[in-house]
């Protein structure tokens, strides 16, 4: 049944946004962003499978794609920011803090 | 298989989000992806799982690792956290968001229907690296070739940005 792939692809959806929101370590907010696009991978599959159309498959391709290219930068700027700040914690980065 | 499939990927993404060491984080992804293969291939996409494993596990999760090993974080410098109670309303907020999301998609009763088999023996099966090619390559060439431009953007952008002196 679909529903049970959509819930999976809910729950990785959510997973991802807790991490996203509740940690302050720029590692684990960039993994948890992949494990949000993973969720929607599910879905988009799902829905494919369900329809028996191919063209879903081709936007997880390109989902894979937009989420290689958001890990390099992600990581660059992780990199320069600890070089700079000697930090990877996202509270202690508050210059733009008025 | 599913079940299984579907409680190790969630199950290993609970444990990405909460483990302070961000390796042992690495490693629960590492689990949650293998999972996620294993749902893809249930989803008829044998091309899409194997381009899963390459991608993921073979270049996202070994980037990680290798960000994690050149940082080389002591326990302390780990950063902090937020306080136990903020990070409880915010378990709260995403169970929500997981229930708002999943309790509609629970009403759905479609089923998959079996397969439709094609009768050109060219055009492949569903999943297929024919089907997935002859669709990536003629219907979307150019988001295809807008896809590289944005990885080559990305390439320089991530040495420009991670190089101490050019």
């Amino acid at each position: 049944m679909i529903s049970h792939y959509l819930i999976v692809s809910a729950a990785l959806f959510a997973i991802g946004a807790y991490g996203v929101l509740a940690r302050r370590n720029l590692l684990i907010i960039l993994m948890s962003v992949e494990l949000m696009l993973n969720g929607v991978n599910v879905a988009l599959l799902a829905f494919s499978r369900l329809h028996q159309n191919t063209q879903g498959q081709v936007f997880v391709l390109m989902v894979m794609g937009v989420a290689a290219a958001e890990v390099s930068v992600g990581l660059a700027i992780l990199i320069a920011v600890f070089r700079n700040r000697k930090t990877v914690d996202t509270g202690d980065l508050k210059s733009l803090n008025g | 298989v599913f079940v299984a499939a579907a409680l190790v990927t969630v199950g290993a993404g609970l444990l990405v989000v909460t483990q302070r060491n961000p390796i042992y984080s690495a490693m629960a992804m590492l689990a949650s992806f293998m999972g996620l293969a294993v749902i893809y291939l249930r989803l008829e996409a044998p091309f899409l799982a194997a381009i899963h494993v390459l991608v993921y596990t073979g270049a996202i999760l070994v980037l990680f690792l290798f960000v994690i090993m050149l940082l080389n974080l002591k326990p302390d410098e780990l950063g902090g956290e937020y306080p136990l109670p903020t990070r409880f309303a915010i378990a709260g907020l995403c169970a929500g968001l997981f229930g708002l999301i999943a309790f509609p998609l629970s009403q759905d009763k479609r089923v998959f229907s079996p397969l439709a088999v094609s009768t050109n023996p060219d055009a492949g099966d569903f999943g297929s690296v024919v089907r997935v090619g002859t669709a990536l390559f003629r219907d979307h060439a150019l988001a295809f070739e807008l896809i590289s431009v944005l990885i080559m953007v990305a390439v320089f952008g991530g040495v420009l940005l991670a190089k101490r002196k050019l």
